[in-house]
């Protein structure tokens, strides 16, 4: 028989062995799900930005309506601007959050109410309002008249020139880089720690030395990780084609760098990340002495997988620190940085050849080494051995 | 010496070390087509060693392993069967699925690889509980799954670690038939075990290991050749007539004669004729005693 026979017969028992269980069917609905909301909910978030509602509290305030539209337009801020009876009636829309500010005009001073704080913006518009009401009122009571010195009286426009404006998508980006760092964290935690637990069933209830009497090390291995990887990568392509559908349904278009970039991006650096991770994994599931051992073993080896999530947020905050950049370039932290980094649109072209060549190196390291301990642990009993012993003593 | 009649396996000066533990030391064996060969030896003795690098699951720092002629290689491993010293398969899987999933690994296509697995569950007696998981099963049953799966790609060579123990007797005879019957059908056979009655009724030929060497190996006839033999005389006569015989000393003497400890390469002939010039030869026979006999005798040599 062909090795890759072998492998691939390996592969397959891994696949339906896993798709019998009712543990893959949840996850893949749950996981599709997750990416669905995590699609859904920005667009919807984005659409409930709007307006800003300024109550006109009493006949005084609502007299100033006009001069509360100059101002806003000289701001460039859209405002809405409901009558309110009085006060109370303020205070209710502003407490159920159907007022973002309410202004209520004395004879000589206004009171601004708001729920909890006033955006500095929104105050800017209204002290233009009150103060340019006053100014005519002012000038009306002197006997000056106003069309004289309307010019003076009406707000310069001022306009802002943003030399590198943020995209208008800013917050489905935060979103979309915390959300692809936090499903690769889990992916491959639970996919990699599904290696190491078969391997380390294998390994002590000594199925091991009936399959290595047919098939090589390399073959048990390549097969096993293959096989689980490909369980994963199908769920993970379910819930990929599941957003995509949702993205064209809501019509968010929000997802950065647009999701036709971002999906297949997120796909590759899942198969990179779990090669390195499972590999790894495999190998100190063959150095445990009893199955339960596998999981306190393999925690040290995916600690770099939350961290790189939690990296996800610094990369947020400061996309564009050099320091973040290189060590997304970090094999074990490239799998959750990477592709947030790309939803977050901070990634250079020459970046991706360049992460492309330091994984695969990686990949090929942690295989040779990783096959070399396998092969000497799978078959020793007694203690829990490290790397090292495995390694020394491999036949 | 052609392809038929020369040994199927043939393992030559096999050495292996773990560390400062000499598992093997000059290991040489042979089993020929259609033979039964057991392999005997204390625990430690190496038997777990020599078989696990017959079937290429550890590889020995020196020696060869050959079969009909030719390095053994992952091709001609497929062909193999193995029965390994501690049982495992996977807990989980169902009987079936799991018969032809190891079929499958020698090399059997799927359709080949189903009919041959059922098959032998139903030759073993677990036909009506193919669907169930390997848990449910008793230990003896788990057992002839495991035989099942060493059989069920019909391999020219059988190596089976320990294959009787925790047998009950009934069980010890159907897996005893099994081997005969694949045997007989031109499949070689090495296995080993701590039932020493049972080698010899089940084995032409053993290998007697011992610190990882070959103590001794060969028909058990061929084993007593080697051994100094013992010989029970009776004469009606005086004591003393076997002073002067080369290579005969007298172990013990009672009212039944003498035991006599006779060395390889004395004539028997010669110590008859002594013993008729002493007097009337009431008693004249070699003590046989079987595989268990000889084996302590030799490990105590």
């Amino acid at each position: 028989m062909r090795r890759g026979a072998a492998t691939r017969v390996i592969a397959e028992r891994e696949i339906r062995e896993r798709l019998s269980g009712r543990v893959t069917r949840i996850v893949t609905v749950a996981t599709a799900i997750l990416v669905v909301a995590g699609i859904a909910i920005p667009g919807l978030v984005k659409s409930s930005a709007s307006a800003t509602r300024i109550g006109l509290v009493g006949s005084r305030s609502q007299a100033l309506a006009p001069a509360f539209e100059r101002a806003a337009k000289a701001a460039q801020v859209t405002v809405r601007l409901p009558d309110v009876a009085g006060v109370g009636a303020a205070r209710a829309l502003l407490d159920t959050g159907k007022l973002d500010a309410a202004i209520d005009m004395g004879a000589s001073s206004a009171t601004i109410e708001v729920k909890q704080s006033l955006s500095a913006q929104t105050r800017a518009v209204i002290a233009a309002a009150v103060d340019e009401a006053h100014f005519r009122s002012a000038l009306a009571k002197a006997g000056v008249p106003v069309a004289k010195v309307l010019p003076a009286v009406t707000p310069v426009p001022l306009t802002t020139v943003v030399l590198k404006p943020q995209p208008a998508d800013q917050d489905a980006r935060y979103v979309a880089a915390i959300f692809v760092g936090l499903l690769m964290y889990l992916a491959i935690t639970l996919y990699g720690t599904a290696v190491a637990t078969g391997v380390a069933q294998e390994k002590t209830s000594r199925t091991a030395e009936v399959l290595l009497s047919a098939v090589r090390p390399q073959q048990l291995l390549v097969g096993k990780v293959v096989g689980i990887g490909l369980v994963g990568l199908g769920q993970l392509a379910i819930a990929a084609i599941a957003g995509l559908l949702t993205n064209a349904a809501v019509h968010s278009a929000k997802i950065p760098g647009s999701v036709w970039v971002l999906m297949p991006a997120f796909l590759a650096f899942f198969v990179a990340g779990f090669a390195l991770y499972a590999f790894a994994l495999a190998a100190t599931g063959a150095l445990v002495a009893r199955p339960e051992e596998a999981q306190s073993a393999t925690l040290p080896l995916i600690m770099p997988l939350p961290i790189g999530y939690v990296l996800t947020f610094v990369a947020i905050g400061s996309p564009n620190a050099t320091w973040l950049r290189v060590v997304s370039w970090l094999p074990p932290l490239t799998p959750t940085l990477m592709p947030a980094r790309i939803a977050l649109g901070t990634v250079d072209w020459w970046e991706y050849p360049l992460v492309t060549v330091i994984m695969l190196a990686s990949i090929y390291g942690i295989v040779r080494v990783a096959s070399a301990v396998y092969a000497g642990g799978l078959l020793r009993g007694g203690e829990r051995l490290s790397w090292w012993t495995a390694l020394r003593g491999k036949d | 010496m052609t392809l038929d009649t020369g040994p199927a396996l043939s393992v030559s000066a096999l050495g292996k070390r773990f560390g400062e533990l000499v598992a093997l030391d000059g290991v040489a064996l042979s089993v020929g087509h259609g033979e039964i060969v057991g392999l005997v030896g204390r625990n430690g003795a190496g038997k777990t060693t020599a078989m696990r690098a017959v079937m290429g699951i550890l590889a020995p720092d020196r020696g060869t392993v050959t079969w009909d002629g030719q390095p053994v290689g992952d091709r001609a491993r497929l062909r193999f069967g193995y029965m390994p010293e501690e049982r495992g398969l996977y807990p989980q899987m169902r009987l079936l699925d799991q018969v032809v999933y190891f079929a499958r690994l020698h090399g059997l296509d799927p359709a080949a690889a189903v009919d041959s697995a059922r098959r032998w569950l139903d030759r073993l007696g677990l036909g009506e509980r193919a669907g169930e998981k390997l848990v449910a099963l008793s230990h003896g049953n788990q057992q002839r799954v495991q035989l099942a799966v060493a059989l069920v790609h019909s391999p020219e060579l059988l190596v089976l670690d320990e294959p009787f123990a925790g047998l009950d007797p009934e069980a010890v005879d159907s897996l005893s038939e099994v081997l005969f019957e694949r045997a007989a059908a031109g499949t070689a056979v090495l296995f080993s075990s701590h039932q020493l009655e049972l080698v010899e009724r089940v084995c032409r030929r053993v290998v007697i290991l011992e610190a990882g060497r070959v103590l001794a190996a060969g028909t058990l006839a061929e084993l007593r050749r080697e051994l100094p033999a013992q010989l029970r005389v009776k004469v009606d006569g005086p004591d003393g007539w076997t002073q002067g015989l080369a290579g005969v000393s007298v172990e013990r003497s009672d009212e039944d004669g003498v035991l006599l400890v006779v060395q390889p390469g004395t004539d028997p002939q010669t110590i008859l004729q002594a013993a008729l010039a002493a007097g009337p030869v009431e008693h004249f026979g070699f003590e046989s005693g079987g595989l268990l006999e000889l084996y302590r005798r030799m490990v105590s040599r």
